[in-house]
C-alpha cells in the first residue's frame, strides 16, 4: 500500500480545463499520486510523469500521461524524491545558477570572454563582412545617408562655380592615382552649416566638402586636396563600411548574448549605435592620414599639404585643438608631425615621380 | 474535495499581480546563461531565452497562480536558424545580382504583416495561466492595417495621428487574444488616448524647440568665429544625448499612459475588468534608472533592473473577476493534432510592442 507521506502540497488541473482541485503529491509504489480528500485522482510511475524543469522557484509542473497537471510551489519537495528516484541531480543548469560566490567567478569568467570576443573575434567577422558585402550595399548606404544629412543639416553651397571648378580638377588628379580610379570618387559641394569646416567620406565614394574649410583654406588649394586625399584613403579601405560593420556586429553580440537588455538599451544599441559608426577609429586615422601623403605625393602636389591643414585649424580653433568628441581622434599637433614625418620618409625611399 | 474556477476574492476588488522572483536569484539565471551561450558560440542562447522567460512568467503571479511559458529551446533554434539562413540566402543571391536582394527585401517589407501575425500567435500558443494556453487569431489584413499602415499614419502625420494608429494596434492584439475560449476585448476611447498623449506631445515639442535653438545658436557661433564659442562646442557634442532623452522621455511615457487606457478598458469574457494604473512620471523614472545603472555597471546590474521593472508593472496590473469564471478549456490541444506542426513557428521575432 502506498505510504500516506506527503511531498508536496499543489493544485491538480484536469487536461486543458482551467478547474482545480486543492490537492497533495503522495508516494505510491515505484512512483506518485495526486489525492484529495484522501481520493487518488491520478497516479503514474515516475518514467510516465514529465516534470518540468526547475528556475529559480517558480512552480513546478508535473504533468501526467493522461494530460492532467499537477502544480506545486513546493520545488524542494519535488527535488527531493526525484533526487531518491532518479540517482542523479535534478537540474544540472538550476544547481550552476544558485546564488553562490562561484557566480563571480562566473562573471569574471563573461567580462574575460566578452574582452576577448571584441578584440578578437569582432574584428575577424567585420572582415569577413566587408569581404562579402555586395558592391551596392554601400552605394545605399552612401546615397541614404547624404540624403538625411542634405535634409538635416546640409544646405546647397555658397561656392562660385569657379571655386568649384578648381577644386575638382586637382581632385581628378587625386582620384587617378587612388585605387579606385577616377570613376570611384564623386565631390560634393556643401554648406555645413553647425559642422564647420570639415569633410567627409561615404562608402560609396562621395566626398563632401564644406564651405567653411574652403574658407578656411583661404586660397591654399593643395591644403585642401590634402584633406580630400586623406578622405580618399578612407573609402579606399572602407573604414565607414568596416566601422558600420562593428558597430552593427558589437550591438547584435550583445543583444544576442544577454538575451534581454531593456528596451532602453536596446534602442541605444540599434539607434544610438548609428551615432557612433560616424567616427573613425584612432588607427583608421592614422592610415587616411598616410594614404593622403602617398596620393598627394603621386599626384605631383605636396606631400605634406594636410600638415598644413592642421597647422591652420589648430590656429583658427585656438586651443580646441584635441578634436574629435570622444577623443577617437588623436590630436591635430601630433597628426601634423606625423604627416610630416611619413612624408620625409617616403621621400628618402624613392624620390616622387 | 473543493473545485476551483478562481480562489475566492472580496467581490468587487481588483485583484493584484505580484512578482516573487528576486534579483540575487535571476542573477544567478541570467550569468549562466550569458557565459553558456558564449560558450557555446550563441546556440544556447534560445535555451537561455526559455529559461529567461520561464522565471519571468512563473513569477507572474494574479489570483494566486502564476503563468507559464511552455516553448521549447530547439523550437526557438529551429526558428532562428530559419532566420539566419534566409539571411544567408538573400545576400548569397545579392552577390550574384544585385536585383535579388531588392526583390527579397521588398517581399520582406511586404511579408512583415505575416511575419508580425506569426509571432503574435506563437508568443501567445505558448503561455498559459491555470493550465490553459493563451492563443491569438489575427489574421494578416489585420496586422497590415495595425501596423504596417498605423505606423505611416503616425510617421507622416509627425505624431500627431500616434493615439489613432495605437489604436489600432491595441484593438488588432487585445481583440484577436483569447485565453482558452473565452475572448479578450477593447475599445479604448480616442479621447482618453489623446489625454495621455498631451504630455509626451508636449515633451516633444519642448525637446524639438531645444535642439532648433542649439542648431540656429551653432550656426550663429560659426558665423562670427572669435565668440563664446567653447560653450556651444559643449552643446553641440551633448546634442544627439540631449535629442536622445526627450524622445526616450516622451516615447516612455506615452508608452505606459497608452497601455494604462487600453488595458484597463479591456476586458475579458466580455464582464471581468481589466486593470493597469502605472504611474507615468514613475515608470518613466524606473525606465531611464534601469538604463542608466546597466549602462554604467557593464550590464551586470540588468538582473536588478529587470526584475525591479516586472515588479512594478506587475503591481500596476490587475483583474476584477465579475461573476462566477467557470471552467475555461484550452482550444489550442483541444482542436486536434495539426496544431502540434505549427508549434514550430516563426520565432526569433520578437516586436517590441
Amino acid at each position: 500500500m502506498a505510504s500516506d507521506e506527503s511531498i508536496a502540497a499543489g493544485e491538480w488541473n484536469r487536461a486543458n480545463s482551467s478547474r482545480s482541485i486543492p490537492a497533495c503529491l503522495r508516494r505510491k509504489d515505484d512512483g506518485l499520486a495526486v489525492v484529495a480528500d484522501g481520493v487518488v485522482l491520478i497516479a503514474a510511475t515516475r518514467d510516465d510523469i514529465e516534470f518540468s524543469p526547475r528556475v529559480g522557484s517558480i512552480p513546478r509542473r508535473l504533468t501526467f500521461p493522461d494530460g492532467s497537471v499537477f502544480e506545486t510551489r513546493d520545488n524542494d519537495g519535488v527535488d527531493a524524491w526525484l533526487r531518491l528516484h532518479e540517482g542523479a541531480p535534478s537540474g544540472f543548469i538550476h544547481g550552476l545558477e544558485a546564488f553562490r560566490l562561484r557566480l563571480a567567478g562566473f562573471a569574471l569568467a563573461v567580462i574575460l570572454l566578452a574582452a576577448l570576443i571584441y578584440r578578437f573575434a569582432v574584428p575577424a567577422l567585420v572582415e569577413v563582412a566587408v569581404l562579402v558585402t555586395p558592391p551596392f550595399v554601400p552605394d545605399m548606404i552612401g546615397s541614404g545617408v547624404l540624403a538625411s544629412l542634405d535634409r538635416t543639416v546640409l544646405s546647397p553651397t555658397h561656392l562660385s562655380g569657379d571655386e568649384q571648378a578648381a577644386i575638382s580638377k586637382g581632385f581628378e588628379r587625386l582620384a587617378a592615382v587612388s585605387e579606385g580610379g577616377q570613376g570611384a570618387y564623386k565631390l560634393e559641394f556643401r554648406d555645413g552649416g553647425p559642422i564647420g569646416p570639415n569633410a567627409f567620406a561615404l562608402p560609396d565614394g562621395s566626398l563632401v566638402l564644406t564651405d567653411d574649410l574652403v574658407r578656411l583654406a583661404d586660397g591654399d588649394q593643395e591644403m585642401i586636396l590634402g584633406v580630400l586625399g586623406h578622405e580618399i584613403g578612407h573609402v579606399e579601405r572602407k573604414h565607414s563600411l568596416r566601422q558600420v560593420y562593428r558597430v552593427a556586429g558589437v550591438a547584435a553580440l550583445i543583444l544576442l548574448v544577454a538575451g534581454d537588455v531593456g528596451s532602453g538599451v536596446q534602442d541605444m544599441l540599434t539607434q544610438g549605435g548609428a551615432i557612433i559608426a560616424l567616427s573613425y577609429s584612432r588607427a583608421a586615422e592614422a592610415e587616411a592620414d598616410r594614404r593622403s601623403v602617398e596620393i598627394m605625393r603621386d599626384a605631383g602636389y605636396d606631400p605634406t599639404a594636410l600638415a598644413r591643414f592642421f597647422t591652420r585649424l589648430e590656429a583658427a580653433t585656438g586651443h580646441r585643438n584635441e578634436t574629435g568628441m570622444l577623443s577617437t581622434h588623436p590630436g591635430t599637433p601630433q597628426r601634423r608631425q606625423e604627416v610630416i614625418d611619413y612624408a620625409n620618409a617616403l621621400g628618402k625611399r624613392a624620390p616622387a615621380r | 474535495m473543493t473545485v476551483m474556477d478562481a480562489p475566492p476574492v472580496a467581490a468587487g476588488r481588483f485583484a493584484r499581480a505580484s512578482f516573487a522572483g528576486s534579483a540575487s536569484e535571476y542573477f544567478g539565471i541570467w550569468i549562466v546563461n550569458v557565459l553558456l551561450t558564449i560558450l557555446t558560440l550563441g546556440i544556447y542562447s534560445a535555451w537561455a531565452k526559455v529559461r529567461r522567460k520561464r522565471y519571468f512568467y512563473g513569477n507572474t503571479f494574479i489570483l494566486d497562480r502564476a503563468f507559464e511559458y511552455h516553448a521549447r529551446g530547439s523550437q526557438i533554434l529551429i526558428g532562428r536558424l530559419i532566420v539566419i539562413g534566409a539571411l544567408i540566402v538573400i545576400n548569397v543571391l545579392g552577390i550574384i545580382h544585385p536585383l535579388f536582394t531588392l526583390v527579397t527585401w521588398l517581399a520582406i517589407v511586404i511579408g512583415l504583416p505575416w511575419l508580425i501575425k506569426r509571432s503574435l500567435r506563437f508568443n501567445a500558443r505558448v503561455t498559459s495561466y491555470r493550465n490553459v494556453r493563451f492563443d491569438f487569431v489575427g489574421s494578416t489584413g489585420g496586422a497590415f492595417v495595425a501596423v504596417t499602415l498605423g505606423g505611416m499614419v503616425a510617421f507622416l502625420s509627425l505624431g500627431i495621428l500616434a493615439p489613432l494608429a495605437s489604436r489600432w494596434l491595441w484593438r488588432y492584439i487585445l481583440n484577436n487574444l483569447r485565453y482558452g475560449d473565452r475572448a479578450f476585448g477593447t475599445d479604448p476611447r480616442l479621447g482618453a488616448l489623446y489625454r495621455v498623449w498631451l504630455l509626451p506631445a508636449l515633451l516633444f515639442a519642448l525637446g524639438a524647440v531645444a535642439v532648433g535653438t542649439i542648431i540656429a545658436a551653432a550656426i550663429a557661433m560659426e558665423r562670427n568665429p572669435g565668440g563664446p564659442g567653447d560653450g556651444f562646442t559643449v552643446f553641440a557634442v551633448l546634442l544627439p544625448y540631449l535629442i536622445f532623452l526627450a524622445l526616450g522621455l516622451a516615447g516612455l511615457i506615452y508608452r505606459i499612459g497608452v497601455r494604462n487606457v487600453v488595458l484597463s478598458a479591456a476586458l475579458l469574457d466580455r464582464r471581468h475588468e481589466l486593470l493597469s494604473d502605472a504611474p507615468r512620471l514613475r515608470y518613466a523614472w524606473i525606465a531611464i534608472s534601469n538604463f542608466i545603472v546597466t549602462v554604467l555597471t557593464f550590464g551586470l546590474m540588468r538582473p536588478w533592473a529587470a526584475v525591479r521593472m516586472a515588479r512594478f508593472m506587475n503591481e500596476h496590473t490587475g483583474i476584477r473577476i465579475n461573476g462566477d469564471p467557470g471552467e475555461v478549456i484550452s482550444q489550442i490541444e483541444a482542436s486536434g493534432s495539426a496544431v502540434s506542426a505549427e508549434y514550430v513557428d516563426m520565432e526569433g521575432f520578437d516586436f517590441g510592442f
